[in-house]
């Protein structure tokens, strides 16, 4: 299970504490997703063997509109091993789904985004995985928390209705915002969420990690079909 | 009132809490309760809430480390869990808490679980992005005085090498 987070400077915590912290908590990886314009520095792999969990490198891309944005992902689709979409906008929510190069669309209620069956068909279609945020849960009150809550649900039955592929995340901006995994599941139960559909979309990171690490080998040339370096050979 | 006969007592499990903050936090064992209590409220509401029953026994915090045992009925720690997974700051401090353990005695929770109390920090002069900050130390967590105003940011022994 994979937490995706915003390190320093575009969060409070460096990538080396959230994966401190993403380790103690039972995490096996993190992805580091800082918005395109607030990159983080670090050596991903150091950090990685230090605390024992896997660090991505990955961008959440923020454009005020649909043709920035598009700019932005053929910009980072070569270096980084996830990319995010910040959603929340009805324009880059619908420029998202209908992305292939996109990996996940990120809290697409939030602002004043909404979500509806087309996206949620465009989005399965596309294998574009919208993401569940628990950040407003775990951190909001009142009548925001009810919204984010309500809007949670709208989310699920659609994503459900289409069989459209899902991330579960926390949006940590610090390691104190981080939760465990079974804290994640024991929230996402009380919001109406089935304790399978979290474990889920934690492990679907993971799984976006290593299919993405996969296709950017020199090897790979389309899925199911690698170049085998022949034993010896001069090829 | 004379207590209870033992099969009518309520049944109760323990949950080891750990709590981390900012250096600079400071709070006791009422205000954290007092979080508890409105985390269970707002998230399991008046019923889920006198449901679980959550009471903090033991309470230890400073300098941005801590541990509490919670107490709460038996059968009511997936909804405990999730209510303090709510629990995201206390009198305005940001906190992490997370379950470390649930046993079902005090002892057994202190004793797997807790084990001695929070160790004490050092403070240290370290260079973060090329300027003198000071850092509240516990091997390998730093917490980084960013600004004069108790701004922080999260590092680990790491980020000085």
């Amino acid at each position: 299970m994979y937490e995706a987070v915003y390190a320093h400077p575009d969060g409070d915590s460096t990538v080396a504490r959230h994966a401190l912290t993403a380790a103690e908590s039972g995490f096996d990886g993190i992805v580091v997703r800082n918005h395109g314009d607030e990159p983080a520095d670090y050596d991903a792999e150091a950090i990685a063997d230090e605390y024992g969990v896997d660090v991505a490198e990955g961008v959440e891309i923020r454009a005020e509109n649909p043709s920035r944005a598009s700019g932005f992902v053929g910009n980072h689709r070569s270096e980084a091993t996830v990319v995010v979409v910040h959603g929340g906008d009805p324009k880059l929510n619908r420029f998202a789904v209908e992305q292939p190069a996109v990996d996940v669309l990120a809290h697409p209620m939030r602002g004043d985004g909404d979500f509806n069956h087309v996206l949620a068909n465009e989005a399965a279609a596309n294998g574009v995985r919208v993401a569940y945020s628990l950040g407003p849960v775990l951190r909001e009150s009142g009548g925001r928390r009810v919204r984010a809550i309500k809007q949670l649900r709208k989310l699920r039955e659609l994503l459900e209705d289409a069989d459209a592929p899902f991330v579960v995340t926390a949006d940590p901006a610090s390691h104190l915002q981080q939760r465990a995994p079974r804290e994640l599941v024991a929230v996402g139960e009380a919001v109406g969420f089935d304790a399978e559909t979290i474990r889920e979309g934690l492990a679907e990171w993971g799984r976006l990690v290593e299919r993405n690490r996969e296709r950017r080998r020199d090897s790979f040339v389309e899925p199911g079909v690698t170049v085998e370096r022949e034993e010896g050979g001069d090829s | 009132m004379k207590h209870l006969p033992k099969h009518l007592r309520p049944r109760w499990r323990y949950l080891a809490v750990e709590i981390e903050s900012w250096p600079d936090a400071s709070f006791d064992r009422r205000a954290f309760q007092r979080e508890v209590w409105y985390a269970a409220q707002n998230l399991l509401g008046d019923t889920g809430s006198a449901e679980t029953d959550m009471t903090v026994l033991r309470f230890e915090h400073r300098d941005g480390a801590g541990h509490a045992i919670v107490r709460v009925r038996r059968g009511e720690t997936d909804a405990a869990r999730a209510a303090l997974a709510c629990l995201d700051s206390v009198d305005g401090d940001a906190v992490r808490v997370r379950i470390r353990g649930i046993s079902g005695t005090v002892r057994a929770c202190e004793e797997k679980y807790i084990g001695g109390p929070p160790e004490a920090p050092q403070q240290r002069h370290v260079v973060f992005e090329n300027a003198d900050r000071s850092a509240t130390v516990r091997d390998p967590r730093y917490d980084v005085e960013t600004a004069s105003d108790g701004a922080f940011v999260g590092a680990t022994a790491l980020d000085f090498r």
